[in-house]
Order: C-alpha cells, then structure tokens, then sequence
C-alpha cells in the first residue's frame, strides 16, 4: 500500500503522535501549577482516543508504508496489552509515594514515546523497522528507569540499562546486516522467499545471523544470558516503571520475536507454521529449548536468595520469560498462541504484584521480605490479593496462571518433544512455589497482629482490587481469552501483499 | 572457489604494500624534528597526559543533541530537495510530508528554546 493511503490505518499511532507533541507544548508553556494533573490527563487522553480508534478500526491484514508495517489481528492483540499496561500505570502513579514531588510531566510523555515504539515493534515486517521500534522503546525506557535524579540506585539503573542496551542493539545490528547480506532484501517475506534458495555454504552465516538477532531479543524478553542488566534496572527504576518494564516491553519483545522468527525462520507449509527452519542440519529449537531452561533456572534458583521485593519480581520475571521460551522450541501456531495467552494473564499478575508492592511501600516504606511480617494483618485486603498474584505467578488453580502455564506445556505435550524441558519446567515451578510462598509466609504466618488495618480509597488500591478480577476470572473461564487469542492468529503467516 | 577471492587477496596486498611504501618513504625522506611536542603521541591536540578524572561540561553533550536537530533535518531535505520536482508534479504530498517532518522538528526546537538551552550564562 502506497504511503498516502497507508495513514488512514496509522492513525493510532499517529493520534499518539499528536498527543505527544501537545504535550510537549504544554510542557514548556503552561508553568502554572496545575501541570502535572492537565499532563496526567492529555496522555490518559491520548491513551483512551487511540484504544478507540483502535476499536473502530476494521483490521484489513494488510501491509502498509510500501510493505514496512502490518495492520493485522496480531498486532492489534499486543497493542491492546500495551495499552492496558500503561493506563494502569497512568492511573496509579499519582499515587505513588517514591514519584511524590517529582516533576512527572517528563514521565508521562515518555511512557507514551515507549507506548509507540511498541506500536511499531509489534507491526513491524520490516527489519528497519524492527531496529527502530526497538530504539524507540530501549531509548525512552533508558530515561524512565533513571528518572529519580536524586537516586544513587535509579541512576545505577539508567546507566547499566544504556550500557547493556547499547551492546545488545550493535550486536543485533550486525545480525540483521548479515540477514540482509545474504537475503538482499529488508523485508521479513522476501527475506523468507530468498532463504528457500540459498547455497548450501551460506547457511553457516545465517545461523550465526540468527545468532546475532537473538541478542537484540533476547535482551528485551530477558533471555538468559541476556538477562544481566535486569535485576539491577528493576530495582533502582521507581517501582511504577519496573512493574511497566517487566510487562509491556516484555511483550512488544515477544510480539517482535515471534513475528520475526516466526516468519524467517520457520517452515510454514499451507501458511501453517510448523517447525524451525532446520539450518545445516541443527533443529534450532534445541537451542531454544537450552535457552528456555537456563532462563527459568537462573531466574528461579536467583530469586530464592532474594530478600528485596523488587529484585525478587524481578528474577522471577526472567523466569517467566523462561517458561514462554519453552514454546518457542516448537515454533508452532499453537505454541505461538499459549505464548500469547500467557502474556496476557502474565500482564494481570505481575503487574498486579508490583501494584501491591508499590502499595506497601507507600504505607510503610518497607521494601524487604523480612519487612512485610504480620502485614497479612494490617491491610488484610490487599495482602489477599497478593495472595490471588503470587498463586496465578506460581501457576495454581483456579488462578489464571495455571491455565497459561498448562497451554504452554501442552505445546510441547503435544509435539511429543523436550521430555526434558517438560519435566524441568515442572521442576522450576516447584522451586518459584517456595519462594512466591516466602512472601506470604511473612505476611500470614509471622509477625503479631497489631489490631490496626489500614485502609485507603486511592485508586491505587482499587487498581489491584480490579487487577485481582482477571487472574481469577481467567482461571475458572478462559475460553473468551483463548478464542481471542486464536483469532488474533488467523492470517499471521499470510504473505503480505507490498 | 577460492579463485573468487583472488582479488580481494590482491587488494588486502596493494592495500597493506601501499601503507608500508609510504612508512619506508616518509621513514627515508621525511625530515626529523625531535622536539617534545613531537615525540609526543597525538591525541587531537589535547595533552595525553592528564589526570582521567576530570568533569566535562554537560553543555557539550546539550550542543550535540541540538545539533542532530538541524543535523537531521539537512541530511533529510537534500535528497527531498533533489527529487523534489519530479514528485510535485505528481502530488503535493511530497510537500505536506516534509512540512510534517520539520513541524515535528519545530517541536523539538521549541522545547530546547523554553527548557533554556540557549541561554549560555
């Protein structure tokens, strides 16, 4: 689709577009003191127009700007997760003790800066677009986490997030040059078209091609080895941003890894996909499936020694990205499809522990484990709910989590592969139980009852309160969220016309 | 097969007996003034050795983001410049979309100019 017509189906993106430029001009013009509110409200604004013209929009599944983007169910799906994600964060922070007293103006206009490169890495076909989408987000996250100026730690965050963000992109960057080198072509389908008819001695060159780009993912998804930069960054950036982190650009990395692995890489008979694309004999999934298993034991076997809140959801938030992984081995819609479901089930959970987190904190300050004794009796409510996040990150019945989590073992089930990986991925769900449980431990079973609760009506609490619904509602009756997610996978493999 | 990559062998060669000629040559002709300045390794003019930890003006790194503003925009309008006629005879889209791209720009201006970023002292 040429460029003219393409804008009637980038007005979300443009819409936030928009937005942001407004916003900058109120920002720098409007010094009187209701800035922050009239800010808050512009990017909730821009949140809520672009969802509806995301509503409205009928989805053609078609590529636009000359084959660089695509206007499709699957994007349309993870667009939904980002912007969910972020108008939670929108609606707590206000109520964010760490961000008291910060001019947040800068804040709110990044996380939209970040919602739009999602946007982007969520559509893209193209692989500059898929380096800029990722730029885009990398860049505005690298401002975020380092946006407690006064904080030696937040700092300590920006700082290792740019180092390590900086690498993983060069690297990556090479990879899609060596893709491009041998493909002659940016866009993923030529790419795909050109990889069935290449010489034998190229392949070496693709696998390390494939290699390479993995970096680039594997840093945004959290893949162990990439993972390093993570535990740091989610503990310095203020909690709102890491509960942000750990979920969205989580996602848009998924979103964009699949896609691009999906289409590249995989063998897709009958616009079926099946499998990897068996490269000099080497089945790639069983690297995939190495990968998965180290991601979820590091994160796992990391996070039992963890006595800080955040750096504890942070490894398990690596372990998490472990246990998507391992459909990843198979390559299939079905795996493709659990992946999916996970990550929206995960975007209620996590984001849902972080909210309590987040809550505790503004209360009591206390970010240690050891600190929450007894807290199951001050504010009984919401530690029930932290109970209902820690059970569905568990992956208990009847919460959410166990239904995403029996999905993404089904996959390989089904595809009678990776006995191996089954039996650990079980293995690690067992090892997160104890430390999950550590936490509740301390606020059910230790400390005295003091008789004093706490109870606010911020939309802090009601945010969780909301959250709790989900995780349970998707345990017990998910069948509108699976079909959703099938949907959403209907023409993925279809060759965009250019 | 490796015949295919006897020219690239042959650059690699002209290549490294280009650099040696001329380190034999300025070696051979070249005059000799061994002064401190001279003796001295070359570090863009900047004394090579001084103490590492020294602050750098955050204005350096501000004038560097400013520039890519105008930067950008140079390096973006030449090749528009270039084709320019054959587009607008077509459509004036070609206008609008620059206009947008330099709006957007605008943008960026006008947040440095407010935030102070010209104002040196």
């Amino acid at each position: 689709m040429t460029n003219i017509q393409s804008l009637i189906y980038f007005l979300p993106e443009l819409i936030l577009v928009v937005f942001v430029l407004v916003i900058i001009l109120v920002d720098v013009f409007h010094s009187g003191r209701g800035r922050n509110r009239c800010i808050w409200l512009l990017s909730l604004a821009a949140l809520i127009f672009t969802g509806l013209f995301l509503l409205i929009q009928n989805i053609p599944t078609e590529s636009i700007f000359f084959g660089a983007l695509a206007v499709d169910p699957y994007s349309q799906f993870f667009k939904w997760i980002f912007l969910l994600a972020t108008a939670v964060i929108y609606i707590v922070s206000p109520s964010s003790r760490e961000l008291e007293g910060q001019p947040k103006h800068e804040y709110y206009l990044f996380m939209l800066i970040v919602v739009f490169g999602m946007f982007l890495m969520a559509s893209a076909l193209d692989l500059i677009i898929v380096y800029l989408s990722i730029e885009i987000v990398s860049i505005g996250s690298f401002i975020l986490a380092g946006f407690l100026k006064q904080d030696r730690f937040s700092n300590e965050s920006s700082l290792k997030y740019v180092i390590y963000g900086a690498l993983s992109s060069g690297v990556m960057l090479y990879g899609l040059s060596l893709l491009f080198g041998i493909a002659g072509s940016t866009n993923i389908f030529e790419i795909q078209a050109a990889l069935a008819n290449i010489p034998a001695r190229a392949q070496v060159v693709l696998l390390g091609a494939l290699l390479l780009i993995l970096t680039g993912f594997g840093y945004k998804i959290t893949m162990v080895p990439y993972h390093f930069w993570t535990p740091d960054v989610y503990q310095g950036a203020p909690t709102t941003i890491t509960a942000y982190l750990s979920v969205a650009p989580k996602a848009a990395g998924f979103a964009l890894a699949l896609r691009v692995l999906g289409i590249v890489f995989g063998v897709n008979p009958d616009l079926n996909l099946t499998d990897w694309l068996p490269i000099e004999g080497l089945q790639f999934g069983t690297v995939m499936a190495v990968f998965s298993a180290a991601t979820m034991t590091v994160g796992n076997v990391i996070a039992v020694q963890q006595s800080s809140v955040k750096r504890l959801l942070a490894y398990s938030s690596i372990a998490h990205a472990g246990y998507m992984l391992m459909a990843v081995t198979i390559l299939n819609s079905q795996a493709f499809s659990a992946i999916m479901f996970y990550l929206a089930v995960y975007l209620f959970m996590n984001l849902g522990a972080f909210l309590v987190a987040i809550y505790i904190h503004n209360h009591y300050g206390y970010d240690e484990i050891d600190d929450w004794k007894g807290l199951g009796f001050q504010v009984p409510v919401v530690s029930v709910a932290m109970g209902v996040f820690l059970f569905g990150l568990t992956g208990l019945p009847p919460t959410a989590g166990f239904v995403g989590k029996v999905y993404l073992f089904s996959v390989l089930i089904e595809a009678r592969q990776f006995w191996w990986l089954i039996i650990l991925g079980v293995l690690n769900s067992v090892i997160s139980l104890y430390y999950y449980m550590r936490i509740l431990k301390a606020m059910f079973l230790e400390g005295e009852p003091t008789g004093k609760t706490i109870s606010d009506h911020s939309p802090l609490t009601a945010t969780i309160l909301v959250l709790v619904l989900p995780v349970l509602l998707f345990g017990i009756y998910w069948s509108p969220l699976i079909s959703f997610v099938r949907s959403s996978l209907e023409f993925f493999t279809q060759g965009f016309q250019p | 097969m490796i015949s295919d990559y006897l020219a690239v062998i042959f650059v690699f060669i002209l290549a490294a007996g280009f650099a040696g000629l001329l380190l034999v040559l300025t070696h051979l002709v070249g005059p000799r003034i061994k002064d401190k300045i001279k003796l001295s390794p070359y570090e863009s003019g900047v004394d090579p050795v001084a103490p590492t930890h020294t602050r750098l003006n955050i204005r350096y790194f501000i004038v560097a983001l400013v520039f890519i503003v105008f930067d950008i925009e140079i390096v973006f309008l030449y090749p528009w410049a270039v084709v320019f006629r054959d587009f607008i005879a077509q459509s004036p889209f070609i206008l609008y979309e620059m206009l947008f791209f330099l709006v957007v720009l605008l943008f960026g201006y006008v947040y440095v100019w407010r935030k102070g970023v010209f104002e040196w002292e």
